[in-house]
């Protein structure tokens, strides 16, 4: 284990207290409670304090999962670790699922995997591990080994930095560790933004799409999709209207909410996997985005590891809307996570919200919150920052049907116990858009849930330069 | 049994008890932001409970809020939080929580106490005028828009078949409505003036004093006193619903402004709209309708499915709005709540005394819930 993933790791987790957890819980964590240790040194403490054994490897068996009442929640763990052998050790806050091995002089000692769990997520560990790919070249939440144990939705990083500060409030209080977070934790954090690939509904590819959802279907013998020909006739004589004008009302809608979100602009090579609107149409837009709300640019799905094109877009994109981009989010997600990062880096890039899948909803590096990059080849992190997308609109409604909502509020209400940020994409396209009619109305009620529960709006670049 | 002004302490009880009777789940802070972050900064607050041995049975509370008219601005009282425990009905409590109001509304000298209701009973056995009624502006953008506007008839019940049968017959002439409507008010949208600056405004501007005065001045009669302070409190800080407000300038001179909400029924709601009516480069009428559509597209495009607004009596503004509105494609629904007007000894000598005709009134005056 090299000293700076230790360092790294620690940072990481401060940060996160930071920006989710009351300035006590920060305190708390910085009064030295918590040690980060090899094992052997680990089990020898008799202390009244955390230790957190590095050096344990992440297996790629996992173990079964099993949850903790932590806050009125439910913490799921998995790699979970034996207790330690010898006298004196006690499990909590019991045998069958516990939390911590705690020995008399009050040590304790997470009982998963906590370092190796959340350093392999975020470093991209599973797909870094694994040469399974999709058609786009990206990792698929399926190709992932938590989605057979239904992890894909829980937040490793925050309910581990919950359970810590929760055991360092008790163990400050009287010795032993708390399973609450009482006053200690901040509201949720929506990260809302909008990846702007079509702002006019009459674009060739578009249209032709139609065309072949009109056609396609006699092939199999079945009733052609005549719905089709309404929306290309629809959108041909008001091409703005469910595309451009969305993106307008989607801006209104969180003003009406006190929130605001960032809008991540796609120029550069037309075509099915590019840009499918002019770059004025988005230069447009961003005349209209007033302060507060952010402009990103979604970098073009030909940009992918090529210096020439990627330059070419944001030069474009930062003439057209007269400042240069800084956040970003690929198209399609298509990024390599050993290159990518260093790469988007070296033209500015500094917040990066691509790290999400396409097929499911869920945290792909296990955190609800942004996270520094970290090259694992060269041991050093990198100067950008990840905020991982959890939630895609379409896949959203896909994956959970009518209970979409109640998925998502599912989600976010355990934000609210453990702490956390999430990340939300929403195109203006699936806004409200009778085309997509499962769509409807889906944002606003998602909105509507977030201020029931008191979640607060950052941008995902509003959110990093608070710890940067 | 007390009946008397809350006590410090007592807030959560008397949200508690509204939730519990009625089956919502109003927040604290929504309580909080009703009666006591008003623009009414003396205390105690005009919010009447009956405590039974410290169960509150009965809750009856005024929003103090600022009027103008020719003599200046005034404060009235707005009746809210109307309800008496099942248990203990006949036993006049409404009428007793009132008495203690009455007192405090004639102490801080409120001029009016109003209120819409659909239970006038209770309080015209209190001395109270029904006046008029609220009726509607509406305008459908999808089919989807009916349910919504039918489901107060329903009173929350589960639809029968007869009632299942009327809404698709609605749904249906809807599409007609919704056909002409797009029509009258893309029709609208071409006689927008160029030269005006249309702005969203992000925060109360300071100039909307000023602009209620020279409402007043041009169409005279009376309403609410909207300065920077008031729209901060009733549209930006609202904890049920927040508006968007769009402006109209020129030169940076506020020439009149209209606010809309998404209700979280989906509906979209024309919250306020106001012009003074005074600018002599342009036509009232023209203000009015272009501040109308950005309304009816600020909604849609926010993903409503129609957009409401009231019309409520003959004050020369509301009947221009109503004849503007209805020019672009909006219908007139003759349904709504009764006005309930209380007039203090304070209001006896404006210059509105007894007039409600002479009210401006748009939802604004509502309680914020849908915008």
């Amino acid at each position: 284990m090299h000293p700076r993933q230790v360092e790294y790791l620690k940072k990481q987790i401060a940060n996160h207290i930071a920006l989710f957890f009351q300035p006590r819980a920060a305190d708390l964590f910085e009064s030295g409670m918590v040690r980060f240790l090899p094992l052997g040194q680990a089990v020898k403490l008799r202390e009244k304090a955390i230790a957190i054994p590095f050096d344990i490897p992440v297996s790629d068996n996992q173990g079964e999962p099993y949850s903790v009442e932590l806050n009125r929640t439910r913490l799921t763990f998995s790699n979970p670790l034996p207790m330690p052998s010898g006298g004196g050790w006690n499990p909590l806050p019991n045998e069958s699922t516990p939390l911590w091995y705690a020995n008399d002089a009050g040590t304790l000692i997470p009982a998963w995997n906590l370092f190796g769990t959340l350093f392999h997520l975020l470093t991209f560990g599973e797909e870094r591990g694994s040469t399974q790919r999709d058609g786009h070249g990206r990792f698929a939440a399926s190709f992932s080994p938590r989605v057979k144990g239904d992890l894909l939705e829980v937040p490793a990083f925050n309910e581990a930095v919950a359970a810590i500060v929760a055991a360092c409030a008790g163990l400050a209080e009287n010795g032993r560790p708390a399973y609450d977070l009482d006053g200690l934790v901040k509201p949720p954090v929506m990260v809302l933004s909008h990846d702007c690939d079509e702002l006019k509904g009459n674009d060739r590819w578009t249209q032709m799409v139609r065309v072949a959802r009109i056609i396609l279907p006699l092939f199999k013998f079945k009733l052609p999709g005549l719905d089709n020909l309404w929306w290309i006739i629809r959108n041909a004589f008001t091409p703005r209207r469910f595309y451009f004008d969305n993106a307008t009302g989607m801006l209104d809608l969180e003003r009406s909410f006190g929130y605001t979100s960032t809008y991540y602009l796609l120029n550069g090579s037309g075509g099915r996997f590019g840009a499918r609107s002019k770059l004025a149409v988005s230069a447009e837009l961003a005349g209209i985005i007033p302060p507060g709300w952010d402009l990103g640019i979604h970098y073009n799905y030909d940009t992918f590891s090529n210096d020439q094109r990627f330059e070419a877009q944001l030069d474009q994109l930062q003439a057209a809307i007269g400042s240069k981009p800084v956040v970003g989010r690929a198209h399609y997600l298509k990024f390599d996570p050993a290159k990518s990062f260093a790469f988007w880096r070296r033209f500015g890039i500094y917040v990066d919200e691509s790290s999400g899948y396409a097929d499911r909803i869920g945290y792909r590096n296990g955190i609800a919150g942004c996270f520094q990059v970290y090259d694992p080849d060269s041991n050093q992190p990198l100067d950008i920052r990840e905020l991982p997308m959890t939630i895609m609109d379409t896949t959203l409604v896909r994956q959970y049907g009518e209970g979409a909502i109640a998925k998502f509020s599912q989600l976010l209400f355990h934000l609210s116990r453990v702490g956390g940020a999430m990340s939300v994409v929403f195109h203006p396209g699936q806004f409200f858009n009778p085309e997509h009619k499962a769509m409807l109305g889906v944002y606003h009620k998602m909105l509507i849930e977030c201020r029931r529960q008191g979640a607060v709006s950052e941008t995902a670049r509003s959110l990093v330069d608070r710890v940067r | 049994m007390e009946i008397r002004l809350i006590a410090p302490g007592e807030e959560e009880l008397c949200n508690q008890f509204q939730n519990r009777i009625y089956g919502k789940e109003r927040s604290l802070e929504q309580w909080h932001w009703d009666f006591v972050a008003n623009n009414y900064d003396r205390t105690p607050i005009p919010y009447a409970v009956v405590s039974d041995g410290g169960r509150i049975a009965g809750t009856q509370a005024f929003i103090p809020i600022r009027m103008i008219d020719s003599d200046g601005v005034y404060w009235t009282a707005k009746s809210e939080e109307t309800l008496v425990d099942p248990d203990y009905r006949g036993q006049k409590l409404f009428e007793k929580m009132y008495a203690v109001l009455f007192d405090y509304a004639r102490e801080h000298e409120f001029a009016w106490i109003w209120g819409f209701t659909p239970a006038t009973k209770a309080f015209v056995r209190l001395d109270f005028t029904v006046p008029d009624r609220t009726e509607q502006l509406f305008m459908p953008f999808s089919s989807r828009s009916i349910p919504v506007m039918m489901a107060k008839s329903l009173g929350g019940k589960k639809p029968r078949p007869v009632h299942r049968l009327k809404i698709a017959a609605a749904r249906t002439g809807c599409l007609a409505a919704q056909a002409l409507s797009s029509i009258k008010a893309s029709s609208g949208r071409k006689r927008a003036i160029a030269d005006i600056d249309i702005r969203t405004m992000e925060k109360a501007d300071e100039q909307t004093g000023d602009l209620c005065r020279r409402f007043i001045a041009n169409f005279g009669g009376t309403t609410i006193y909207r300065d920077a302070k008031y729209l901060e409190w009733r549209l930006y800080n609202n904890p049920y619903c927040g508006s968007v407000v769009r402006a109209l300038y020129k030169d940076d001179k506020l020439l009149g402004y209209v606010a809309f909400a998404l209700g979280d029924d989906g509906m979209g709601y024309l919250v306020d709209l106001l012009v003074p009516g005074d600018d002599t480069r342009y036509a009232t009428e023209d203000l009015v309708r272009m501040l109308l559509l950005e309304a009816v597209y600020g909604t849609r495009n926010m993903g409503a499915t129609g957009i409401r607004g009231w019309r409520v009596n003959n004050h020369p503004f509301d009947k221009l709005i109503g004849r503007i509105a209805g020019q672009i494609g909006f219908y007139h629904i003759r349904r709504g709540y009764d006005v309930v007007l209380y007039n203090c000894e304070a209001g006896q000598k404006r210059a509105v005394h007894g007039e409600f005709d002479q009210w401006y009134v748009s939802r604004i005056f509502t309680e914020g819930v849908l915008g």
